[in-house]
């Protein structure tokens, strides 16, 4: 065993991060009321010279920290850096919502940064408190940031019952973290994957245990049957919560979950083998429920929150065909993140922007929409393409990348789901674009001239979510036609957790 | 010593209690109590392994019982924060019914 406190200095950025949420909340008591607009940008200069610093310290750096608990590897540094990227394009994007929409500006970015903390400890942490206290801290965060609307009361319902799910998922992760310490008396992921191989014969308790941490990682990923809360929080939680919730939560939860898989279940061969078809089974359920269902919605929140069921399903699908033999499917579940997330970005900075010249949800209301704003409709379009996996933008190359790395692990009949509910799922995504480049533009409430009761609506979008859209769309192509750069990085980051 | 199967049957018993609980109970004050009781149980379960457990050497393994001390301490975060957000929803809707509680469906 080696000394706790060697090697100290490789977690900087996650204490620079802490010290970085802590300044923004002190700042904020200093700052007058109308020069709150500071503090986002001092989160993004914060996060962004995070980012360099840890390209520059972490890179090519292989260690395990505290004996083991924490690793700081090619796959921590890929997701930390994935991370406090998002929440830059994060912050971008909900600048002028919380200016305008909401109170307390600086503590909404201190609670952001938190959470990032949290999402950076989960990618890098190896044994189940650990990951359960990284959970914790995402989770408690979003649970305040959903909540963040004080007087709306839409608001409040979706903070609570986020929470009451939130915490009886915990619980129920708790119980297996409990069911597995007193089988096999380790909590390290792979002490487990190594009392799961040599055990001659696995007691019914480990069973129990495993399938309940599942259980209470499902919920967190919000997969089929675990997802109804998902619809209910995404709607009433403010808008840029809803994007971070749908892009950021999910994504550290698959970070973890994947770390968990990769380096606890898959080492044990044939154990795991059992247990593929369970995700796999989760993994289809979620993906024709999520994009059913999604057919029936008129919100646009509510739209976007079974669309992502449905990619969670896609992504536990490559969850499902992670093995000892090839790096693929870990590839494939990375990758699809990383693009879901980009183009999950631009649909979300372009709902924002549409929510912030007219205070509306619906898809019916985005009819009309290409006429006054061009470039927000076409962000949108092209958003909504890619979600669907059209050819070359980014939501192509991940899913070919995914189907097909679930194809050659033998889980044929998954892909084949996965292709089918793709192509249902192009439905309602089309009805999105059908609305706004055919049909004309609703009358306002009440009658009238939509132009004249939104006069935003002719205005161009701010600079910020500008900035969003326009990179977002870069991205979007970039990912669509030469994505061998992020793969190669991806797959340095496949090899630091598999065997 | 007692056996350790009797723990293990107390801390199911519990938590059976509370996600009954959670599922049963109207008020959102005993939800969020029913959740504790499910934690609780997780800490019996740890703590009643960890005093079963041999040990590494002359170490006795305590891991069981540093888990239940965060579990403690995150549990009582957790109904802070639960709390504060169930009276917002007092304040606006003057109501902590769940069932009442159904601005958003399906």
């Amino acid at each position: 065993m080696n000394n706790l406190t060697d090697n100290l200095e490789l977690l900087t950025p996650e204490f620079a991060l802490a010290g970085l949420a802590f300044l923004v909340f002190v700042v904020d008591l200093f700052l007058p009321k109308d020069r709150k607009g500071f503090l986002p940008w001092l989160s993004i200069a914060g996060l962004l010279a995070l980012i360099a610093g840890s390209l520059v310290m972490l890179w090519d750096e292989e260690e395990l920290l505290y004996d083991g608990l924490l690793a700081v590897d090619a796959f921590a540094l890929f997701f930390k850096i994935f991370f406090m990227g998002l929440g830059v394009f994060i912050i971008l994007s909900s600048m002028d919502f919380v200016k305008n929409k909401l109170d307390h500006q600086g503590e909404f970015y201190g609670i952001l940064l938190f959470s990032i903390l949290g999402m950076n400890i989960m990618a890098q942490s190896r044994e189940l408190l650990t990951a359960y206290i990284a959970l914790e801290l995402l989770s408690f965060s979003l649970y305040v940031l959903a909540a963040y609307a004080k007087g709306d009361a839409r608001s409040n319902e979706s903070a609570l019952k986020y929470i009451i799910i939130g915490a009886v998922s915990s619980a129920i992760l708790l119980y297996g973290v409990s069911m597995v310490y007193s089988t096999v008396g380790v909590t390290k992921f792979d002490d487990i994957a190594s009392a799961l191989a040599l055990a001659a014969e696995v007691s019914p308790a480990l069973w129990v245990g495993v399938a309940l941490i599942l259980v209470g990682l499902m919920f967190k990923v919000s997969a089929v049957p675990f997802h109804m809360w998902a619809p209910d929080v995404y709607e009433g939680a403010p808008y840029p919560v809803t994007a971070y919730l749908a892009i950021g939560s999910k994504a550290a939860a698959f970070a973890l979950i994947l770390r968990l898989v990769a380096e606890g279940f898959v080492p044990a061969g044939d154990r795991w083998e059992q247990w593929q078809l369970i995700i796999a089974v989760l993994a289809g359920a979620s993906m024709l429920v999520g994009n059913f269902v999604a057919l029936a919605q008129k919100n646009l929140k509510r739209l976007m929150a079974y669309s992502s069921i449905g990619h969670v399903g896609f992504i536990l699908a490559g969850i499902a065909a992670l093995s000892s033999s090839s790096d693929l499917a870990s590839n494939g579940v990375m990758f699809y993140l990383v693009g879901y997330s980009i183009t999950n970005l631009v649909v979300f900075a372009a709902i924002i922007s549409f929510f912030n010249m007219t205070g509306k949800e619906m898809i019916a209301d985005l009819g009309g929409l290409a006429d006054h704003q061009p470039f927000l409709a076409a962000s949108m379009a092209m958003g909504m393409f890619s979600l669907a996996g059209l050819p070359i933008f980014a939501g192509f190359t991940i899913k070919f990348y995914l189907f097909t790395a679930v194809a050659t692990e033998g889980l044929l009949w998954l892909a084949g789901l996965a292709i089918f509910s793709s192509l249902i799922s192009l439905y309602y995504y089309l009805q999105i674009i059908r609305q706004m480049y055919i049909e004309p533009a609703p009358a306002a409430d009440g009658g009238g001239d939509l132009l004249q009761a939104h006069p935003a609506l002719t205005q161009r979008p701010s600079l910020t979510l500008l900035t969003v859209l326009g990179s977002g769309m870069a991205a979007i192509i970039w990912l669509g036609v030469y994505p061998k750069p992020l793969i190669d990085t991806i797959q340095a980051a496949s090899r630091a957790i598999l065997p | 010593m007692v056996d350790l199967v009797w723990f293990q049957l107390l801390s199911a018993a519990l938590f059976a209690i509370g996600i009954y609980g959670v599922m049963a109970r109207r008020s959102a004050v005993l939800i969020v109590m029913s959740i504790e009781l499910m934690l609780n149980a997780v800490n019996i379960n740890l703590i009643a392994a960890a005093s079963h457990m041999e040990g590494i050497g002359s170490f006795a393994n305590f891991d069981g019982q540093l888990i239940a001390i965060f579990i403690i301490t995150v549990a009582a975060a957790e109904v802070g924060l639960a709390l504060a957000i169930i009276l917002r929803m007092f304040r606006n809707k003057s109501t902590v019914n769940v069932d009442e509680i159904d601005l958003m469906k399906w």
